[in-house]
């Protein structure tokens, strides 16, 4: 009886905003990406870059100016390995995770088209049941990237779904359109990817935002710059073992 | 890469995390405010490196979540398919819509003068 009364009285009421914003510094990838991100979400606002400088608690700061109530925040580290913290301000949780595999919806030559501003479906698989860590990493996507019902700038349809898989230890993003096909005067639903695609590898889980206890660390992770470094002694040992 | 070292000891508060989890969520919120689809099982795939078949196991993922989630959509009684006359802003531009198909219609173009 609930669920009927809320379908039919038209009322914005959960009301999550997002600050889409990036520190100073970041390559136009990650530029591209965070506009694609944008316009995937019409309930998220935007700021000016974040001075490098200032300390990321500053971030909390911004997003209450801004009136939200979550975050997406991009940094970029060496000009090479950008991280991406998904926070729950002001209270927490905030999760830091590097972003891997980045193409935006410019660069993939994909066939899908949807609605700006229509509400995303969003799929996850059953392994995010399956730990507390998952779990909370789940609830913070839905409330991230799903779009309130009756927001403003929401159109409401319902021609694309978010896909969230957890493999290889790592978030991977999937972006599709609902198509629906007339075969033999049978409808049927295929799917069109629109993109963008990234994967997120979770590092840390903070109680609080951009602070606070450690609740959770990623035992597989391993940070950009001592992989570069295990690659580069890996190579440096080549030729050695070739001479035994 | 087999060789990567793990971390011996890393913290996983299990108690923190599922207080800080209670502290936020919104899973008593109805479905419609959240939309959200778990499959019933795990996803899987054979070969993470292999392009062909991961894409494969998302798209099989995404497809049984929309088939869940728009019967859901139906027996709540909301319209959700978009009318043939609605037009509005898309997330990608006509110009680069174009793009792509131009690109598309070369390739093929290439692909049969290589015949």
């Amino acid at each position: 009886a609930q669920l009927k009364k809320q379908s039919t009285t038209g009322k914005w009421s959960n009301k999550q905003r997002v600050l889409v914003f990036c520190a100073r510094g970041v390559n136009f990838r990650t530029r591209h990406l965070m506009t694609d991100v944008r316009t995937l979400m019409p309930h998220s606002k935007k700021d000016v870059k974040l001075d490098r400088k200032d300390k990321l608690f500053v971030v909390n700061e911004v997003c209450e100016m801004k009136n939200c109530n979550n975050t997406v925040f991009f940094e970029m580290r060496r000009k090479s390995d950008l991280f991406m913290w998904l926070a729950k301000t002001p209270d927490g949780p905030s999760v830091k995770f590097l972003v891997e595999n980045v193409h935006t919806m410019d660069e993939l030559r994909l066939t899908g088209n949807h609605l700006k501003g229509s509400r995303p479906l969003l799929s996850f698989d059953s392994t995010f049941e399956e730990q507390p860590h998952l779990q909370l990493l789940k609830e913070m996507l839905i409330q991230i990237y799903g779009t309130p019902n009756y927001h403003p700038k929401s159109k409401p349809f319902v021609d694309h779904v978010l896909n969230f898989s957890w493999a290889d230890n790592r978030v991977w993003f999937r972006n599709y359109q609902i198509v629906d096909t007339e075969v033999d005067k049978e409808m049927t639903t295929t799917l069109n990817e629109v993109g963008p695609r990234f994967v997120l590898n979770p590092i840390r889980i903070f109680a609080g935002s951009f602070c606070g206890a450690t609740l959770w660390e990623n035992p597989f992770y391993v940070s950009p710059n001592e992989f570069r470094r295990q690659q580069r002694r890996a190579a440096s040992t080549k030729y050695l073992q070739r001479v035994q | 890469l087999g060789k990567l070292q793990l971390k011996k000891e890393t913290i996983n508060d299990v108690a923190g995390l599922e207080q800080k989890l209670s502290g936020f969520d919104q899973r008593q919120l109805p479905w419609l405010e959240r939309m959200e689809i778990t499959a019933t099982k795990p996803i899987e795939i054979p070969d993470i490196n292999d392009d062909f078949s991961r894409e494969l196991a998302f798209y099989n993922q995404a497809l049984a979540a929309v088939e869940i989630g728009r019967h859901k959509l139906e027996e709540l009684g909301v319209l959700h398919k978009r009318p043939e006359d609605y037009f509005a802003e898309m997330v990608k531009s006509d110009d680069h819509m174009q793009k792509i198909r131009t690109k598309l219609i070369e390739e093929k173009k290439a692909m049969e003068r290589s015949e």
